[in-house]
């Protein structure tokens, strides 16, 4: 097994609650954790936590900017209803399937804890457990007096999961949020590693917010740091039986590489030949258009940025069990700091060269 | 108030075709403006520099239409939307065309309304012939569904466009009011919002404001059988948490709440899922904008009348210049 | 012949080397400066400093398919680059990666089908590329995960003057824009040659953010439907009725002043022209018109008759109008017939 130099960080991160522009707590014990590489911590308008670490390349060093989304789908309160039970609609992308049941925490005036009501199997009729609950039928019940609930919550609060993290069998880890904070982890794993090599680039590790409506965080922050090389790390998905094979990766396989149009070939060369080199196993993900991560923002912002994609497989997506390998973060951190340590100003100068 | 709000809602002003509005819109600001411009996309644009940081009042100032596509040999037309359109709604009304030529929709026989869509409309103008109707229309000609403004009570307006001249007649008023104390504001009209706010997107790149309050409708939710929705005409304009478009920064959030507290406004909670606003795209123009927003309840917003309350208009415009006066301090 | 080089040429989107590199070779002798940037555009420019800054766009990616997964029978699933109907797939060969492999699209023979089946179309994922390949490892001698493909598809003149290829959309559009840059005007003039407009207007938003041309145009291919059946109004437009204007579609809304040159300058000239008679689909101008403080201009396109499919149709003679009239526009602009 390889050195888990994260991992307590990364349980750290994951016991935190942040949804879509309201990263702010996740975000403080992000600058925490960048600080032990960087003192050079900025956040921008939109929330984005911008770190710097500087290569040895001086004023005309490479840049290359790593970007890990830090926001959590979540739920957000519509309505107040009798009885103090609250409404909510969808923050993020939540199958409201997965939902019922679920404990959830309420960011109101208090932090209350509460759960998704489900009807008891006693009083639900064979044909109502055929159909699934949308999530505008769903409620959270706070359980307190709606005179109290009125006090203390407002339209607009926001709502997560709660979720204990647990540690599984080789090396996994199952929890809410492993999408995307074990990106964050890859980062900070990248950045220990890179300690130990030289590198003429410098390194602008940014935890992005807003990615689980459209990418938002991505957008400002890339247009803000204007880098020569943007690498977006985010999950991906790992096998289930039923799903398509090109979808479908291996948990403790290697980081899971992305190529198609969104990505530029040479980072993608690049980082599959760093992994060859260096015998970092690694997944090959295809994409046919603008992928579903922040690489989408990147490859478009001002006169387009040259872009990569990586990520680990995780299984039950959105869900609050999200499974992921510790074994693929370490594997993903080296193979991107290798990368790193790899890239000249020649090498950024031929990126528009075609 | 409600003369301004009237008076804006007589304009045919479709997505596209806000220049001539524009001129009247600004009409109204330029005497106390440094510089007054229509930009390439149709945003109407009046600056006002002075003391403090720089501040945008942004109300879209277009509405949603259609669109002439094709003139048939007997004169009839056929259309496209501007924007969402609801076919059904436009059975049997009347539109007027930017040119003020009049016509009345129709609808092809034997289809059901659920089936409904706009290849199945015409709009006949009494044309007999093609060569008649191109005398009086052409293609890319757009206009709007014909509803008069009308006061149900004192204190309510229905009518066609009062999404948004609600918002425009706060912005115009906001905007004397900030820069007759020597604050450094701009107003914009934005252009094209009803096609994806495409107007706010470059005007906030040429103005880069420090902060900027979208000024906009939201749907009441206090209608028969509506759907799950807090927000209540005549209960105060409602500060914006998120919309499909944004999700409005914690700090400014709190900074419109705080305000309204100092302004003595009552005021609601924004959360339209899927609502679209100029705030989103203002918000990720360049590095990164503040944005707010305050919107002013209506009833039936999307159709082709709305009804919205003049008491919130009133107290949306207190709330947004206490939140300009107050920025940043 | 230019129009059968450039769409027998290979450039799903993200994949445009092949035709980049063509169009590269055709224009290099006649312009001053050319360049790429690094999502891969190629853009072209003279050397005139004066008077407003026109940029003539053309995309040169095409819809294509990519090879995602091989089979133990050595059969290739695919997925899309681009809008691709899967009903137009079946039965048609395709050309994959750089060597230009043949493959072929096939399906369950109709005697083996049931009558249910039959009348339901095929999805893509029920559709394979044969390359006859023994089994998943003689497959993978040739072919990797990731190759890309277009339609095997000639271009062939037929009919009264017309044209059938693959790729008119937008190889057309390339074909105007190097005729186009041939010519020497006093007006400083950026022709782009974009990627990636298939999967979302994306060399161009760059394109755009880079170039802040004062007035852009984007020359294309559109939708035309003036077939059998077809009501005037869903027809979009009429081949050899002319280059078509745009007045709507799904990302602009044509800026009223410039439409109204284009069309004075092509009735000055006696150019037939129609308008494009749809909202649905869009061109690079969607997205280079909302960059920075916005561009004003608008889109000439030359209808193509089943876009998006293996055989697509176009008139000759709307070829040679769109680059008759993209020419009188740009003179028409240096000459000062239009202000901003």
């Amino acid at each position: 097994m390889e050195r888990e130099n994260h991992k307590e960080t990364l349980l750290h991160l994951l016991s935190g609650h942040g949804g879509p522009g309201f990263e702010e707590a996740v975000a403080s014990k992000v600058r925490t954790a960048f600080s032990e590489y960087t003192s050079e911590i900025r956040t921008d308008t939109l929330g984005n936590v911008i770190a710097t670490v500087h290569g040895f390349g001086g004023k005309s060093a490479p840049s290359i900017m790593l970007s890990a989304h830090m926001d959590e789908i979540a739920l957000v309160v519509t309505k107040i209803e009798a009885g103090g039970f609250l409404r909510v609609a969808q923050s993020g992308g939540f199958d409201p399937r997965t939902l019922v049941g679920q404990e959830v925490v309420v960011h109101s005036r208090e932090t209350l804890r509460g759960v998704i009501g489900s009807k008891p199997p006693h009083l639900t009729s064979p044909e109502e457990r055929k159909k699934a609950a949308p999530l505008e039928d769903l409620y959270i019940d706070v359980a307190m007096a709606e005179e109290r609930v009125r006090s203390l919550v407002r339209v607009g609060d926001r709502v997560t999961l709660h979720r204990e993290t647990m540690e599984l069998l080789n090396h996994r880890v199952s929890g809410k949020a492993l999408d995307n904070r074990t990106s964050i982890a890859i980062i900070l794993e990248t950045l220990k590693y890179l300690q130990g090599l030289k590198h003429q680039a410098d390194v602008i590790a940014v935890a992005s917010v807003q990615e689980e409506v459209g990418m938002r965080g991505a957008a400002t922050a890339a247009y803000g740091v204007n880098p020569d090389i943007a690498i977006a790390i985010d999950v991906t998905f790992a096998d289930m039986p039923g799903q398509d094979p090109d979808e479908s990766f291996k948990l403790g396989a290697g980081p899971a590489v992305s190529f198609g149009p969104n990505i530029h070939p040479k980072v993608f060369r690049g980082l599959r030949d760093t992994a060859d080199k260096n015998g970092i196993p690694y997944q090959l993900e295809l994409s046919q258009g603008p992928t579903g991560t922040d690489g989408a923002a990147f490859q478009i912002a001002r006169r387009g940025l040259a872009t990569g994609v990586i990520g680990i497989a995780i299984r039950y997506m959105h869900c609050s069990v999200e499974t992921g390998s510790y074994d693929d973060i370490v594997s993903c951190g080296r193979l991107l700091a290798h990368y790193i340590a790899s890239i000249t100003t020649e090498d950024v100068e031929g990126l528009s060269c075609y | 108030m409600k003369d301004l709000i009237t008076q804006l809602a007589q304009a045919v002003a479709p997505s596209g075709s806000e220049r001539q509005f524009q001129e009247t819109l600004l009409s109204y600001v330029k005497d106390l403006a440094d510089e007054v411009k229509i930009d390439r996309l149709g945003n109407g644009i009046a600056r006002k520099h002075g003391d403090g940081p720089h501040i945008v009042l942004a109300a879209h100032a277009d509405e949603q239409g259609v669109m002439v596509i094709d003139i048939d040999d007997h004169g009839f037309l056929r259309i496209i939307g501007i924007g969402e359109q609801t076919p059904s709604l436009l059975v049997g009304r009347s539109v007027r065309f930017t040119n003020d030529e009049i016509g009345v929709v129709g609808a092809e026989d034997d289809v059901k309304v659920q089936d409904l869509t706009l290849d199945h409309l015409y709009i006949d103008i009494g044309a007999a012939t093609k060569e008649e109707a191109q005398k009086r229309v052409h293609i890319g000609l757009s206009g709007v569904v014909v509803e008069p403004v009308v006061s149900l009570t004192d204190h309510l307006l229905t009518g066609r466009a009062l999404d948004n001249r609600v918002g425009c007649a706060i912005a115009i008023e906001a905007f004397r009011e900030a820069a007759q104390k020597g604050l450094n504001v701009s107003v914009v009209f934005t252009a094209q919002n009803a096609v994806g706010a495409r107007g706010a997107k470059t005007a906030a790149y040429q103005l880069e404001p420090d902060f900027a309050i979208v000024i906009d409708a939201t749907p009441a939710g206090d209608t028969p059988e509506a759907s799950r929705n807090d927000i209540q005409l005549g209960a105060g304009p409602a500060v914006k948490i998120m919309d499909s478009s944004t999700i409005v920064p914690i700090a400014v959030k709190d900074h419109l709440i705080e305000s309204a507290e100092r302004a003595g406004v009552q005021i609601q909670y924004e959360v339209w899922t899927k609502g679209r606003s100029d705030a989103g795209n203002i918000q990720l123009s360049v590095d990164g904008i503040l944005v707010g927003g305050v919107s002013y309840p209506a009833r039936y917003t999307g159709r082709t009348s709305t009804v919205v309350d003049l008491r919130d208009a009133k107290a949306a415009l207190d709330l947004v210049l206490e939140a300009v006066r107050s920025f940043g301090q | 012949m230019l129009l059968k080089t450039l769409t027998e040429a290979m450039g799903p989107s993200g994949f445009e080397d092949e035709i980049r590199n063509l169009i590269r070779e055709e224009v290099s002798p006649h312009v001053a400066k050319m360049y790429t940037d690094v999502l891969g555009s190629l853009y072209c420019e003279n050397t005139v400093q004066t008077g407003p800054r026109i940029m003539l766009d053309a995309h040169m990616d095409e819809v294509g398919l990519m090879i995602v997964h091989i089979e133990e029978n050595g059969l290739l699933r695919f997925k899309p680059i681009g809008g691709i109907d899967p009903r137009v797939l079946v039965s048609k060969p395709v050309q994959i990666g750089t060597e230009k492999r043949f493959g072929v699209i096939g399906a369950k023979p109709i005697h083996l089908q049931s009558p249910d089946e039959r009348t339901k179309p095929l999805g893509i994922n029920q559709l394979y590329i044969d390359i006859g390949a023994k089994d998943k490892k003689d497959a993978e001698q040739v072919v990797k995960l990731g190759d890309v493909c277009v339609f095997a598809t000639r271009y062939e003149e037929l009919g009264d003057n017309c044209a059938k290829a693959k790729s008119f959309d937008d190889r057309v559009g390339c074909a105007i824009l190097i005729e186009t840059l041939k010519k020497q005007f006093q007006v400083p003039l950026v022709g782009a040659f974009t990627v990636q407009e298939e999967v979302g207007l994306r060399g161009a938003t760059a394109a755009g953010y880079r170039v802040q041309p004062d007035i852009a145009i984007a020359l294309e291919g559109t939708v035309c439907f003036d077939v059998v059946g077809a009501p005037s109004h869903g027809q979009s437009t009429v081949l050899g009725g002319g280059p078509a204007l745009t007045v709507q579609d799904s990302q602009t809304i044509a800026d009223r002043a410039f439409l109204e040159f284009m069309i004075s300058v092509a009735e000055k000239h006696n150019i037939p022209y129609q308008l494009r008679r749809v909202k649905g689909g869009s061109n690079d101008f969607g997205a280079i018109h909302k960059t920075r403080d916005g561009v004003i201009g608008g889109g000439i396109s030359v209808p193509v008759r089943y876009i998006h499919a293996p055989a697509q149709i176009i008139s000759l003679e709307d070829y040679q109008n769109a680059i008759l009239l993209t020419e009188a526009i740009v003179r028409a602009i240096s000459e000062g017939g239009f202000t901003i």
